[in-house]
């Protein structure tokens, strides 16, 4: 009976090792809804081509995947998450494949990796929310700081979402706010705890009727009916790329290739501007609810300087927001 | 003892201590390492941190005031549908059960729903309040009172094993003497369950210490860190470089626990008054006048700990998009549409949790019956060690065994090579390692109330023990096994906390899924999901309930 017992247990976990030799891995910081319409269009486009997916946010995703690393198992071939700066960090670690799309051509030099190592596939930027209810209507990123605000006001925290680091890192480098302006936020009791959805979750039920945000979540569920509207600072807003990369040690770099050039071909992009963001291909138009392209303000932002700065960043906002 | 039996006892031995002991031992072995009296040790790291006390005094604080609230409502319910004639009892106590088997991350979600300037069940009847008050649940006290209605039917449990032992004629006598009720209440009832009233708070405490669900979902957002949560965001933000210093964190949540456990054994042992024999019937006492008031009290209870709830959950998971009102206009099953016919997530985490459960639930039932059979066999004394040491997995937090197993396997096996880590089959061993004790426990307790004659008389026309064990025992056992299978599977198929640590790529679980949907603000799908995973466990509750009559008794915990 014992004997049995653990024979199957053996048979019965054998199978879930052997993985099939045409599906595809993709690890992306995507909500729910986005990744599965991306990997359905793009396995509509590749029949050949099954896809597994996973999603969470960009720094637990990373951490998982880095524990996966250094455990000798690599389970995704290809990545889809946030921001070019943790992208920059895998390939100083040397984990990823450096591919030269047909299509990197049409993309402004800016947007991908001259060596072929990533390519941002959309524009996300980080601007300011409200609820329709809300007695203000802030216009710049000092009104936050503002008494009417004060425990008000929720935004994502750069310990957990990819794009709320860019957004510190462009946000402190700005002359005008600097570290000054979180130790601000800090003092109005602004709450950072977890990713864009949880401030989606906050402002939209009304807890806090201010928020921090990606614009598309916003954008999107005002679009849906949901009480809520987005709003672009006067100053500018951070942005991140979103980037698409294959793994260096992808079991199935061809099937990962062709993934990255359906992401970036005009089938790809138009894909992008249905679900409602910003394209990375110039000239296809802006989703419903967006100014125009070049309404929007950009404020600078370094990203090998946020790299080198990237540890530091956290560790300083970790004080500040978490240290007592 | 024979051949057959004593190599039935060693394999068995070793599957012991590779499932209970090893994890335990990996995780002490991992917060002594490089334990040197400087300041630098994982260790004294821990123990220096300001968040560690922080997230300890706030475990003590909502497990506590859980604990507290647990029994109030616990012990109440089981006074009334124990000791009264109150009619429907089934009923109410299938009810009252229930919370205990929802998932914790579903009850946290439907109370979030429930309350708030946007929920929609409020907005629906526009009683909601204003625009940026805080969300109520989102409090230390939001996350006591939704752990004391988990662990209300644990209380309720405890209570009512010695409620029903309570001698009948000690209170016949009493009325003789023409004691009022109220002296019977205060001087034979009372102190004959006070211990039980104190292990049963005790157990709820312990529950709540290792509770991940709900303060992960109520605590998280406000910033209200437990040790279950602070370990879970230190591995989730920082990775596996925290392993050391999350193993010391896990063994003070260990230690606590173990402390509790101990307790309870302890006062549970000194409750077993020597009372004069099982009474043959319940005592009941007539209410008169009062039946009706306390229905109606009961009814009331439960409707704001269950069916409202619930119900938010339902109205939650049918608008288009959060913070919109239910009204004919919005109403929507865009939700499970979406859920159920394009995520492909959705399947997979159904498929995978049904496959964990199903095969832990198989295969614990077929180690428990010659585990079973053997413990009845052996010295109480060696009994009783043993037993415990399979309770400890079961009684240890979740989050503290996913750590054990991220410790043990993070690593290829040795000799063969294989990694198990970031596959299914390390979940579905922690599940074997967790819930070994709760598939045991009814199957010891049928196999003790068996007639040793029959066995004996195997034994003399020559039978070998497994022969033995095949032919009489299980036959007589089977319907224990099947309900122990049952619950393994209704506890496994909702479990969060191992899981949120150890699922990966195409591993997710059907808790895993609400959780992270729920994080990244897909709400109203992680109610949608939600609700379907409540339909699913009430069916198959009930599906226990139809076959209640034909188990032994006190094999279904929610049932005389």
């Amino acid at each position: 009976m014992l004997k049995k017992t653990l024979l199957m247990c053996v048979a019965l976990t054998f199978p879930l090792m052997v993985q099939a030799q045409d599906t595809l891995t993709l690890y992306t910081s995507q909500p729910n809804k986005d990744a599965q319409m991306t990997v359905d269009a793009f396995e509509k486009a590749n029949p050949d081509i099954k896809v597994d997916w996973v999603r969470d946010g960009t720094t637990k995703l990373m951490v998982k995947l880095r524990a996966e690393l250094s455990s000798g198992v690599v389970k995704p071939d290809v990545l889809l998450i946030a921001d070019s700066v943790t992208m920059e960090s895998m390939v100083a670690d040397d984990y990823l494949y450096p591919y030269l799309s047909p299509y990197r051509k049409r993309y402004e030099s800016s947007l991908y990796n001259s060596k072929g190592y990533y390519y941002g596939t959309k524009l996300i930027t980080t601007g300011l929310v409200r609820h329709l209810k809300a007695p203000q209507t802030p216009v710049d990123w000092s009104d936050l700081v503002k008494p009417e605000y004060n425990n008000q006001v929720a935004m994502p925290s750069p310990l957990y979402s990819g794009a709320a680091l860019i957004h510190l890192a462009t946000l402190t480098a700005a002359p005008s706010l600097g570290w000054h302006y979180y130790e601000q936020l800090h003092q109005n009791k602004v709450r950072a705890q977890g990713g864009n959805g949880g401030v989606l979750k906050a402002v939209a039920s009304g807890t806090k009727p201010y928020g921090v945000i990606v614009d598309f979540l916003a954008i999107r569920e005002a679009a849906k009916g949901s009480p809520i509207e987005f709003i672009f600072p006067k100053t500018g807003v951070s942005m991140v790329t979103e980037p698409v990369a294959i793994m260096k040690g992808a079991k199935n770099k061809q099937a990962a290739k062709r993934f990255v050039d359906f992401v970036l071909s005009d089938v790809g992009q138009e894909l992008v501007l249905k679900q409602g963001y910003l394209p990375a291909l110039d000239g296809i138009g802006v989703p419903a609810g967006f100014p125009k392209r070049e309404n929007i303000r950009l404020m600078p932002f370094d990203a090998a300087q946020t790299l080198k700065n990237n540890a530091s960043n956290k560790a300083r906002f970790s004080d500040i927001f978490e240290g007592k | 003892m024979d051949n057959q039996l004593r190599w039935l006892s060693t394999g068995l031995f070793i599957l012991i201590v590779s499932l209970s002991v090893l994890p335990s031992v990996r995780l002490l072995l991992e917060a002594l390492s490089q334990l040197t009296f400087s300041a630098s040790s994982p260790l004294a790291q821990v123990l220096q941190s300001e968040r560690t006390w922080g997230a300890l005094k706030n475990s003590f604080y909502t497990s506590g005031l859980g604990a507290f609230i647990a029994v109030i409502l616990g012990a109440g319910f089981s006074f009334i549908v124990t000791l009264t004639n109150v009619r429907g009892r089934g009923i109410w106590v299938f009810f009252f059960m229930l919370p205990m088997m929802i998932p914790p991350q579903v009850t946290a979600l439907s109370w979030v729903q429930l309350f708030g300037p946007a929920s929609p069940m409020l907005n629906t009847f526009g009683i909601a309040p204003a625009i940026g008050s805080p969300q109520p649940m989102y409090s230390a006290n939001g996350i006591a009172l939704l752990l004391g209605i988990q662990s209300a039917p644990l209380v309720f449990l405890t209570m009512r094993t010695q409620l029903v032992s309570l001698p009948q004629d000690l209170i016949e006598a009493a009325q003789l003497a023409k004691a009022s009720s109220f002296q019977i209440w205060l001087d034979i009832i009372f102190p004959l369950c006070r211990s039980a009233l104190v292990a049963g708070g005790a157990l709820a405490f312990v529950s709540s210490l290792g509770n991940f669900g709900i303060p992960a979902m109520l605590g998280i957002p406000a910033g209200y860190i437990v040790l279950p949560t602070l370990i879970y965001q230190q591995m989730a933000g920082f990775g596996n470089q925290m392993l050391s210093q999350v193993a010391g964190l896990s063994m003070i949540i260990a230690l606590l626990v173990l402390m509790g456990m101990l307790l309870q054994q302890w006062l549970q042992q000194r409750s077993r008054y020597a009372l004069l024999g099982h009474s043959t019937h319940s005592i009941a006492f007539s209410l008169k006048n009062w039946r009706i008031p306390l229905e109606i009290l009961l009814a009331t209870i439960l409707s704001f700990i269950l069916v409202i709830p619930l119900l938010a959950l339902v109205v939650s998971s049918m608008v288009p998009a959060l913070g919109m009102p239910l009204t004919l206009n919005t109403f929507t099953l865009s939700a499970f549409e979406e859920m159920i016919s394009r995520q492909s997530v959705t399947f997979r985490a159904f498929e995978n949790s049904t496959w964990l459960a199903f095969f832990s639930a198989l295969v614990l039932m077929l180690v428990s019956l010659p585990l079973g059979y053997l413990l009845m066999r052996m010295p109480l004394r060696l009994r009783s060690v043993i037993a415990s040491l399979i309770e400890v997995p079961y009684a240890i937090p979740g989050i503290v065994l996913a750590i054990a197993f991220i410790l043990l396997f993070a690593k290829p096996l040795p000799f063969i090579g294989i990694s198990l880590y970031g596959t299914l089959s390390i979940i579905f061993l922690a599940y074997l390692s967790c819930f070994l004790s709760v598939c045991l426990k009814p199957v010891l307790m049928a196999m003790s109330q068996l007639d040793p004659a029959l066995e004996e008389a195997a034994q003399l026309a020559g039978a070998k023990s497994i022969r033995r064990l095949i032919d009489i025992i299980l036959p007589l056992t089977a319907p224990a096994f099947f309900a122990g299978g049952l619950l393994v599977f209704l506890i496994a198929i909702n479990e969060l906390t191992v899981s949120a640590l150890l699922w990966s790529a195409g591993n997710e679980t059907l808790g895993v899924l609400i959780f992270n949907l729920d994080e990244s603000g897909d709400s109203v799908m992680a109610s949608a999901i939600a609700v379907l995973v409540v339909v699913l466990v009430a069916g198959v509750m009930g599906l226990l309930n139809l076959c209640a009559s034909r188990l032994p008794k006190g094999v279904i915990p929610w049932h005389d």
